[in-house]
């Protein structure tokens, strides 16, 4: 940056920023504020004329709701499970993809695709192929000799809890595979060269040279993909809007159905209220760990 | 053949048969949704099921493109008796396009702006923003749909468009403005520079010198904003309330509203549904390639 130029016509400058500016005042800013503050709030959107200021008694109702904590439980098991997969498939399939071989594009193009399938549409699939009487999965599995009686992939609570599971491993793990891949292709050879030289086997290879190069980055996928994992909305609501029962709820499905079916804004504000400190935790590890952002990738 | 040409030969086959059975298990919910929605309502529920169909109709593409209304007699209750979601499917598609196109474009042209301020001139809080609006992108749209929703309650713009338009301004903005901000910092300003001392203005700098160099950034930034567009559910389920009104992923889950689920028709609409993330999938892979880098060639 040179002194004289940058300092010469500031009001260019002010200009190219006021669209963000006031966009993000507006529309970020402001409906963040507005979260926080109906946190504090007893609201029903049907009768705003009764608004009162109720103080941290929302807080106390989410944290005395057994509900609450059961969507808690549930969304750290999912979250932790899917994070496990996406890691485990998502470096495998990075180092599958890693090798040169005629045709590697088309594959990868192919294994990288679930990550842009709309959500709706993947849990309209896995509705229609985890259907119990009519679905394929259930189909090939007997067929197979796997199981003897069809699996309630949505309506039993474990199964349901492993097939949103599935959906989010499902679409997520091509991020995963995107961030080793990227990472993959700047390990320098000559670390691998040497290793050989050593009479490092594969494997040897893999956990001396290669892991210790995705360290790093590993960590940043990892925090990222928990934090968005943990607050995910869509991949368990469209799937089991929660069900059965409550089996699949998560923090984010219990603050819409307190907001949506209670109508009780000032509740599921204060559920957001407590995502948003978990994610600000999430956040501060994130930036310690990645020496405050310097080279992130693009998902 | 020599030992070690065995070897290498062995291993490609080996490389291959793993490739493609992953690739199999991972594109397979995308190709029996394929595979469905081109089978005769007969053969959906043929026992065993077939995965290429015996016979190949577009009855169900049919019946989504010009609104047959044949199903659904009993749809929920947002469909009037007499009219059927499929009947709304292409208004929905171009209510989707509009949307998507919208807030890209608005996204990009804003976050495009912003970032060449912010690495281009000196004011108070330049370095700071981008961070602060990389943590705007952490928080989760469950947390801010509902007072966001309050302000289009405000602004008189429920169940519109504009609203969904500006609706996901909110939730691609900040990340196009981190990405963008990333990129122009990268671009040396030296050739500015130059152009600016051979007379040119600020505006000529930036339409001919910067915005040419900061290209493959746009590209990025937009095919993120309209994968995040195109595939939102919770900003449209809860904007929107009219027929007329929906986007595809916020109708497309009516379907499930009836006592009849008709499969075909269903995967129909996902195919269709996917269709130009798809095509814009093609468009992203040779940036995709091209940002991992020419370390790509691996021997």
């Amino acid at each position: 940056m040179r002194n004289g130029y940058a300092l010469s016509d500031r009001a260019v400058g002010l200009l190219f920023i006021a669209p963000f500016a006031v966009t993000a005042l507006f529309f970020m800013v402001y409906p963040i504020v507005e979260a926080i503050r109906m946190a504090f709030y007893s609201y029903n959107p049907l009768r705003p004329d009764l608004t009162t200021f109720v103080g941290f008694s929302n807080f106390a109702y989410i944290f005395n709701d057994p509900l609450f904590w059961d969507s808690f439980w549930q969304a750290t098991v999912w979250t932790f499970l899917s994070i496990v997969f996406q890691t485990v498939f998502g470096v495998g399939m990075a180092l599958l993809l890693h090798q040169a071989l005629p045709g590697i594009a088309i594959f990868r193009g192919l294994l990288l695709f679930p990550y842009i399938v709309p959500t709706v549409v993947i849990a309209l699939i896995w509705r229609w192929i985890f259907n119990p009487e009519i679905g394929v999965v259930n189909h090939a599995l007997l067929g197979a000799g796997v199981i003897s009686q069809p699996i309630y992939w949505l309506s039993t609570p474990s199964m349901a809890m492993a097939s949103t599971i599935m959906l989010n491993v499902w679409k997520y793990t091509p991020f995963v595979v995107i961030c080793v891949l990227a990472r993959l292709q700047s390990v320098p050879l000559e670390l691998y060269d040497a290793a050989k030289v050593d009479g490092a086997g594969p494997i040897r290879r893999f956990l001396d040279v290669t892991l210790p190069q995705l360290k790093e980055v590993l960590i940043v996928v990892i925090v990222f993909r928990t934090i968005w994992t943990f607050n995910k909305f869509e991949e368990i609501y469209l799937l089991t809007k929660g069900g059965p029962g409550t089996s699949t709820f998560n923090l984010a499905v219990y603050s819409f159905e307190q907001s949506i079916a209670n109508l009780r804004l000032g509740v599921g504000a204060a559920t957001g209220v407590v995502m948003m400190v978990m994610l600000s935790l999430g956040s501060i590890i994130y930036l310690r760990v990645s020496g405050f952002g310097e080279d992130e990738k693009a998902p | 053949m020599s030992k070690s040409e065995f070897w290498t030969l062995t291993r490609r086959l080996a490389s291959y048969a793993v490739l493609c059975a992953v690739t199999f298990v991972v594109c397979f919910p995308l190709v029996w949704a394929l595979s469905t929605s081109l089978k005769p309502k007969s053969e959906i529920f043929a026992t065993p099921p077939t995965l290429i169909p015996r016979t190949v109709t577009l009855e169900n593409y049919e019946a989504l493109l010009t609104g047959r209304p044949q199903y659904f007699q009993s749809a929920g209750q947002q469909v009037s008796s007499g009219t059927t979601p499929a009947q709304f499917f292409t208004r929905w598609f171009v209510n989707s396009m509009i949307v998507t196109l919208g807030s890209t474009l608005i996204s990009i042209t804003v976050s495009t702006l912003a970032a060449y301020s912010l690495t281009r001139f000196r004011y108070w809080g330049r370095n700071v923003i981008p961070y602060f609006s990389l943590l705007g992108y952490m928080v989760p749209s469950i947390i801010f749909v509902f007072p966001l929703f309050l302000v289009m309650v405000q602004l008189d713009l429920t169940d519109s468009l504009l609203s969904l338009v500006l609706g996901y301004v909110c939730i691609t903005l900040p990340f196009c403005m981190w990405l963008m901000w990333a990129f122009m910092r990268s671009i040396p300003i030296e050739i500015e520079e130059a152009a600016l001392i051979d007379g040119a203005s600020r505006v000529q700098v930036f339409t001919q010198v910067v915005l040419p160099t900061a290209l493959p950034g746009i590209i990025a930034a937009s095919i993120f904003s309209m994968i995040v567009s195109w595939n939102d559910y919770l900003f449209g389920r809860v904007f929107l309330n009219s027929l007329d009104n929906l986007t595809l992923t916020v109708g497309v889950m009516l379907f499930f509203e009836g006592t009849h689920v008709d499969w075909g028709l269903l995967m129909a609409a996902s195919v269709l549904m996917t269709l130009p993330m798809a095509i814009l999938f093609m468009a992203l892979q040779r940036h995709l390639v091209a940002g991992f880098g020419a370390g790509a060639v691996k021997g």
